[in-house]
């Protein structure tokens, strides 16, 4: 069920009333009752993936415990070895075995052999690539003995599982996630307004915004070959926006879903669209991956140490990898080198850590100078979502040839005035509460309580209003 | 109290919903609402049946009243809706007359869709309301909240203006009474083969659904194919009959009227303008009453 379902608006506050007055008094029973809600959740998209998802858990889970218990190093490392390549051989199946299929298909075509290669007709299971990273990042964790095996089979399940977070993320750390998950919550009333406060302007930033730009970028790069080079950069636009409203809208809704429940996940976007450079983007969107890809890819493989070209190697690594995690597709593959190019500049002059702090913190408009900085990474994510959103290799590249052509200088023939004024006002929230956790967080705080009732009101008002019809999460493809 | 209040600001956009209807220029969806179309004869379909047949002429031809709730761009889906409505608050009419969309009655065609925008105005009808959540267009929250109910349509109090060069007739008809600035249409002599496997399941069933509901209600049923600038290609006419019921009646336009080759009746490759919409309803006219005397002789 989608969050902004009203099937998800009746479990949410079954479970939470299960949660908070019936459970209440056993922290075992609590998190039984979350265990069974995230299965039922996840039974609501496909029952039978269910299965797998209790396999990989309980592979994890007694991996760990016996790679923990092992005094044998051959014991820890098949163990260990188990647990990864069980995993990821999952992973590959589901995901990634039809494109290698095809892709050797077409090498061996190349060279004049025709094969006929057997392809599998499977759905991939929504969340996998999500779930598996966590029981990965735990599992490598016990090994490098950074933690201590979960023995409470139901709180690791629930680490794995829970509903939030269980199709789309973030990414969570047993470190962060466990601790919270075995203490007794008890129920926070500024914690859950805030949790409300902050699956508004998730349902805002999917429905309004990531929904209204989806109907155009789609019309536009479904029918690419017949519009005009300057149609086709606003659809590129489009589609910046709707897979930022999409994806961080997601995440602000499982964040604040979680608050709901006394539970905190960790921040997954920190408004990566007013980044000054490609570095500073990638320290904001999507940040538990990023991280995961840096303590578990970037380190293991040398890191910087090694120096220059050890730590290029190594960047070009996790891009490609990264952009491999995002689908079987040539596509994904080149917007991963693209960013890592983009990357390479910063990291041959050491520039890479030039923008730590928030822009403009400060003052409340940015200088001339980090508006053009803003402005420049905006265009080269933009160009690099045109691989990612492109069908194949030669869409992408005929959408940029269309781009860039003579009528790039001439008016787009799309032009959604209600959906463009949404988006500048989107970006005006966005940058006014750019130095919190989520835009609206402390947003008006200065200002009276029926200010900020009316602000929501409008908020829920243009969610009925402009709510497109329900447009699928991106991010559930992977 | 915060719930208090948003649901009382609810209530004021109760408004839009009223005024929406009012402001339409195509009034015929809430006419079948209302029980109004209570006629003998209903042509239905997509612009060629809008455009192509004048039910007004039929009338006077025929003797039989009639009316066109045809509306462009319609898929066989929002026909089988409009078809159920019309039989849930009218009359049950005696015939009805189903332009057929040649060859994209059952394929994929991204001008033919549900016409989702032709029931926004009209959501204060629950009827409706509860069809647009069916399609899954509205949730169940448009039960309770108006909100759930306004689009970005509703929210203005201009009059709506129907097309100057098709205006809606009293007999639901929309002829293109004068011609556009059309690209040079020449007639297309290439026939092409069916593409059987390609048909939808969804249009295919919504089609038969639609036949089954004429037989239960003893409603005849004809199928009308309109001309289109190009050679007539009985392949889909062949594919229906092998899917209908025989008593199902088949009308095609003339294919030896040289005039269905003079582009002075086409407004475009696809529709007739008024002299071709008149010349091809005579036919159909005559066709009717050629099958209403056989009855009568029977």
């Amino acid at each position: 069920m989608l969050f902004n379902s009203f099937n998800f608006a009746l479990f949410l506050p079954v479970v939470f009333i299960l949660y908070w007055f019936v459970t209440n008094k056993s922290l075992r029973l609590q998190n039984i009752l979350l265990l069974s809600a995230s299965y039922f959740f996840y039974s609501c998209w496909d029952w039978r993936f269910l299965f797998l998802l209790i396999f990989s858990t309980l592979l994890d889970y007694f991996s760990g415990l016996q790679i923990e218990k092992s005094n044998n190093s051959f014991q820890r490392k098949f163990w260990f070895w188990l647990s990864i390549i069980v995993n990821l051989g999952f992973l590959g199946l589901f995901k990634y075995f039809n494109f290698f299929t095809e892709s050797f298909k077409d090498l061996l075509s190349i060279f004049g052999f025709q094969v006929n290669m057997w392809s599998l007709k499977v759905i991939l299971p929504i969340g996998i690539s999500f779930y598996t990273f966590h029981g990965l990042s735990y599992v490598i964790d016990i090994y490098k003995k950074r933690i201590k095996a979960e023995k409470n089979f139901v709180d690791y399940a629930v680490f794995v599982s829970f509903f939030p977070l269980l199709v789309a993320g973030p990414i969570e750390r047993a470190t962060h996630l466990l601790p919270q998950i075995k203490k007794k919550r008890t129920f926070d009333y500024q914690q859950a307004v805030d949790g409300l406060r902050q699956i508004l302007w998730g349902l805002f930033k999917k429905i309004v915004i990531a929904d209204n730009c989806a109907i155009h970028a789609n019309m536009i790069f479904n029918n690419s070959a017949e519009y005009s080079g300057s149609t086709l950069l606003i659809g590129a636009v489009f589609f910046a926006f709707q897979i930022y409203g999409d994806f961080s809208g997601y995440s602000d809704i499982a964040l604040g879903v979680s608050r709901l429940f006394g539970i905190e996940l960790l921040q997954n976007f920190s408004f990566p669209y007013f980044s000054r450079d490609i570095a500073e983007f990638w320290r904001r969107w999507h940040i538990s991956l990023s991280s995961w890809f840096k303590d578990y890819l970037y380190i293991p493989l040398g890191g910087s140490k090694g120096g220059m070209w050890m730590q290029i190697k190594n960047t070009f690594i996790v891009f490609l990898v990264s952009g491999f995690w995002h689908g079987a597709n040539w596509t994904f593959i080149v917007w991963g080198l693209l960013n890592a190019i983009y990357f390479l500049p910063l990291l041959i002059f050491n520039k890479n850590r030039d923008h730590i702090e928030i822009v403009a913190y400060h003052t409340i408009l940015p200088s001339f100078k980090e508006f053009l900085l803003i402005c420049t990474t905006f265009t080269l994510t933009v160009f690099a979502w045109i691989f990612f959103r492109a069908n194949d290799l030669h869409h992408a590249f005929q959408f940029i040839s269309g781009i860039f052509s003579k009528s790039l200088f001439s008016l787009p023939s799309i032009r959604p005035t209600y959906v463009i004024l949404l988006v500048l006002f989107f970006i005006i929230i966005e940058w006014l509460g750019r130095k919190n956790k989520y835009a609206l967080e402390k947003l008006a705080f200065q200002y009276s309580s029926y200010f900020r009732w009316s602000m929501y009101i409008i908020l829920i008002m243009a969610i009925f209003i402009f709510g497109a019809k329900e447009q699928e999460f991106i991010y559930f493809q992977f | 109290m915060f719930a208090l209040v948003f649901f009382i600001l609810d209530k004021i956009f109760y408004i839009f919903l009223y005024t929406a209807p009012q402001l339409e220029a195509d009034k015929r969806l809430e006419l079948l609402l209302n029980g109004k179309i209570n006629k003998e004869l209903i042509v239905m379909g997509s612009s060629r049946g809008a455009y192509n047949i004048v039910a007004s002429q039929i009338e006077k031809e025929t003797g039989k009243s009639a009316y066109n709730i045809s509306y462009a761009g319609s898929s066989v889906q929002f026909q089988l809706f409009l078809f159920k409505t019309l039989l849930k608050f009218n009359k049950k009419p005696e015939t009805i007359i189903l332009s057929i969309d040649n060859p994209s009655e059952f394929l994929h065609e991204k001008t033919l869709s549900f016409r989702y925008d032709r029931l926004y105005p009209l959501e204060k009808y629950n009827y409706i309301n509860d069809e647009l959540i069916k399609q899954n267009d509205k949730s169940k929250l448009s039960w309770f909240l108006c909100l759930g109910r306004v689009n970005k349509s509703n929210l203005n109090f201009t009059k709506k203006n129907a097309a100057a060069d098709s205006p809606i007739l009293a007999c639901g008809s929309m002829p293109f009474i004068r011609d556009s600035d059309k690209k040079e249409i020449t007639f297309n002599l290439k026939k092409e083969r069916y593409p059987i496997e390609q048909e939808l399941k969804g249009k295919r069933e919504a089609f038969l659904e639609l036949e089954q509901i004429c037989h239960a209600n003893s409603i005849k049923l004809i199928y009308c194919f309109a001309p289109n600038f190009r050679v007539y290609n009985p392949a889909l006419e062949n594919r229906i009959k092998s899917i209908s019921i025989p008593e199902n009646k088949f009308f095609v336009y003339d294919t030896t009227n040289l005039s269905y080759k003079n582009k002075e009746y086409f407004h475009d490759d696809s529709h007739l303008n008024i002299k071709g919409a008149k010349l091809f309803t005579s036919e159909l006219s005559k066709f009717i009453n050629l099958n209403n005397n056989k009855i009568l002789k029977e």
